[in-house]
């Protein structure tokens, strides 16, 4: 249990996927403007990190490896990653139409966002057990739903602020991820 | 619209610094962040993406009136994948080290958001020639930056550039430069000068 | 119809290139790949067995041991075997050698970790100490392991089952010899386990 525990905070908190191994930068940049957007962002980057670690552990135990069929592990994990992307967006267009408007462009973009595919590869490289990766997958969103909310609030009071014209932008953003990723360094060590 | 044509020059320059994928477009922030640590790792995964780059645009461009609009991107998964796993093998078996050293950041050129979005953006829609002059130019872009990303934090991190020492006894390492914050502060600074130097350009 | 076949048609052609190219890339570099596999495992052994000519591979449940002996003899000369456990920022793994009675380590290698950049990573190799940069693996050479290995820290280690943390890097320090306690326990049940077995 206790190992569990660890497996949610260090993906979480401690080795935060945004902010220590730079994994879901992208939509970082630009979706987190908004706390609110932010927020929903992150619980639907949850939602297909959970059910993307289930599908790619199964695949990967129970059919690449008997099959010997490890070379294929980027195609089949991408491709799983696409498709559940899809009925992820096919599902929230029928149960809650604002919902999905409030999301737009952003959850196709989920499927080249690095941070699936990497809680994939990660999941696999550290021989996690089928529970331990649900764990993680639920530990990891968590992770990133916190950089990014977090993220968020600074941008929106930065609004306020006055920015140097050049640094406006992109340029603020990484400084200020920058300061965060800093903050979070001293987690280190929980473990 | 009528479709712009470029100058066969300017297709492979603009990858360069008009529409430099990390700079302006702000795609690859993955890698570029990760592996800049030091100034080899940036060329290594800078070598790695270009390929798949490179072979994508290729291949893509070539049978782009083969493929139905509604399969592409799933086609188009599945080539760079392939391009990806070919290259990580290819450093596992023939530079382990190396392999070591960039780690899954190898896999992850599978969702770099610039490769994906030259096959949406141009291979889909030009030859096969000016397909390849677009990527190759968006890979000297990329590998510039990489690779002056790469050689500051090594410097500042470790006193090295590419493992030779240039830096005295004298100097204390900045720790951090190689850590994670210092990444997206030298990303930081140098997207702001760029911005800068733009800027002074439009006067 | 017809756009369904299309579609079809396309995805399994694209499927079928590159299930081939794989299959290529696969057999030309597998073979590679194992070799430097076995090549940086028998690197990490000769570094922490005293002299052998050959190992044999022991399987237990969780781990690998690799026995080494003399040319002819039976007698083993010590066994090695790789571990892993948490570090200060990450995970650690370490290649551990031990005399067959598992009364003392011969050796140990530090294979990968990820601790802090010049504190944490003097585990590894301490530039600071001009005299002997992997002083702190060096300590565990012929340490005796009973009762448990045990650290100090700020004073010179007395008895011979100490060793010395390195200042500033407590806790990766730590970690190693929490790492090597507890995972040289289980080993050596594992061991002890297999043989019997064997010899039933």
């Amino acid at each position: 249990m206790m190992e569990l525990i660890l497996i949610f905070i260090s993906a979480a908190v401690v080795n935060n996927f945004v902010l220590s191994y730079f994994l879901g930068i992208c939509p970082f940049v630009g979706v987190s403007k908004r706390i609110s957007s932010a927020v929903s962002m992150g619980m639907a980057v949850t939602f297909v990190m959970t059910i993307t670690a289930v599908v790619t552990w199964l695949i990967y135990h129970l059919i690449l490896v008997p099959f010997k069929l490890e070379i294929l592990e980027y195609v089949t994990f991408i491709l799983v990653i696409a498709s559940l992307v899809q009925l992820v967006e096919m599902f929230i267009q029928k149960i809650s139409q604002p919902l999905y408007e409030v999301l737009g462009i952003y959850l196709p973009l989920i499927t080249t966002n690095c941070a699936i595919l990497g809680l994939a590869l990660f999941a696999v490289l550290r021989e996690y057990t089928f529970i331990e990766s649900i764990i993680f997958g639920v530990g990891a969103g968590a992770g990133f739903t916190l950089a990014l909310v977090i993220m968020a609030g600074i941008r929106e009071e930065l609004e306020l602020a006055e920015v140097p014209g050049i640094f406006q932008g992109a340029g603020i953003t990484m400084i200020v991820a920058g300061c965060l990723a800093l903050a979070f360094m001293g987690f280190a060590g929980i473990s | 619209m009528p479709k712009r044509v470029n100058k066969l020059s300017y297709e492979f320059l603009k990858g360069i610094w008009d529409e430099n994928p990390v700079l302006i477009s702000l795609l690859g922030l993955c890698p570029t962040l990760a592996v800049t640590n030091s100034a080899i790792n940036g060329l290594a995964i800078s070598l790695a993406t270009g390929f798949v780059l490179i072979c994508s645009s290729l291949l893509i461009s070539s049978v782009r009136k083969l493929i139905p609009k509604q399969v592409r991107i799933a086609c188009y998964i599945v080539i760079i994948a392939t391009f990806v796993t070919i290259a990580d093998r290819y450093l596992a078996a023939f530079h382990p080290s190396i392999s070591k050293d960039l780690g899954p950041y190898v896999p992850l050129i599978v969702v770099n958001c610039v490769i994906l979005g030259r096959q949406e953006a141009f291979s889909a829609k030009n030859n096969p020639w000016r397909s390849t002059l677009d990527s190759s130019g968006m890979f000297v872009g990329f590998l510039l930056v990489l690779l002056v990303l790469g050689s500051i934090r090594e410097i500042l991190g470790s006193g090295s550039v590419f493992n030779f020492q240039i830096m005295g006894d004298w100097f204390i390492p900045w720790m951090v430069m190689i850590l994670p914050p210092g990444a997206f502060f030298t990303l930081g600074i140098l997207i702001a000068l760029v911005n800068l130097i733009n800027q002074k350009r439009a006067k | 119809m017809k756009t369904a076949l299309k579609m079809f048609l396309a995805l399994t052609l694209i499927s079928v290139l590159s299930g081939a190219l794989l299959a290529a890339m696969d057999s030309y570099t597998a073979p590679r790949i194992q070799d430097n596999f076995y090549r940086d495992l028998i690197e990490a052994i000769t570094l922490v067995l005293p002299k052998y000519d050959r190992y044999e591979e022991v399987n237990t449940n969780q781990y690998p041991i690799y026995v080494g002996k003399q040319e002819d003899l039976d007698d083993p000369v010590g066994l090695a075997f790789k571990v892993t456990g948490n570090g200060f920022q990450g995970k650690i793994s370490i290649m551990i050698g031990v005399t067959p009675d598992f009364s003392h380590l011969t050796a140990i290698k530090i294979l990968e970790q990820i601790e802090t950049p010049g504190l944490g990573t003097k585990i590894v190799i301490d530039p600071s100490n001009k005299k002997d940069p992997y002083w702190f693996a060096n300590q565990f050479k012929d340490l005796k392991l009973e009762p448990y290995i045990k650290l100090v820290k700020n004073v010179k280690p007395k008895n011979d089952n100490e060793i010395q943390a390195i200042t500033g890097a407590t806790i990766s320090s730590k970690a190693v010899v929490r790492i090597l306690n507890e995972r040289i326990k289980e080993v050596e049940e594992a061991y002890r386990k297999q043989l019997s077995v064997k010899t039933d």
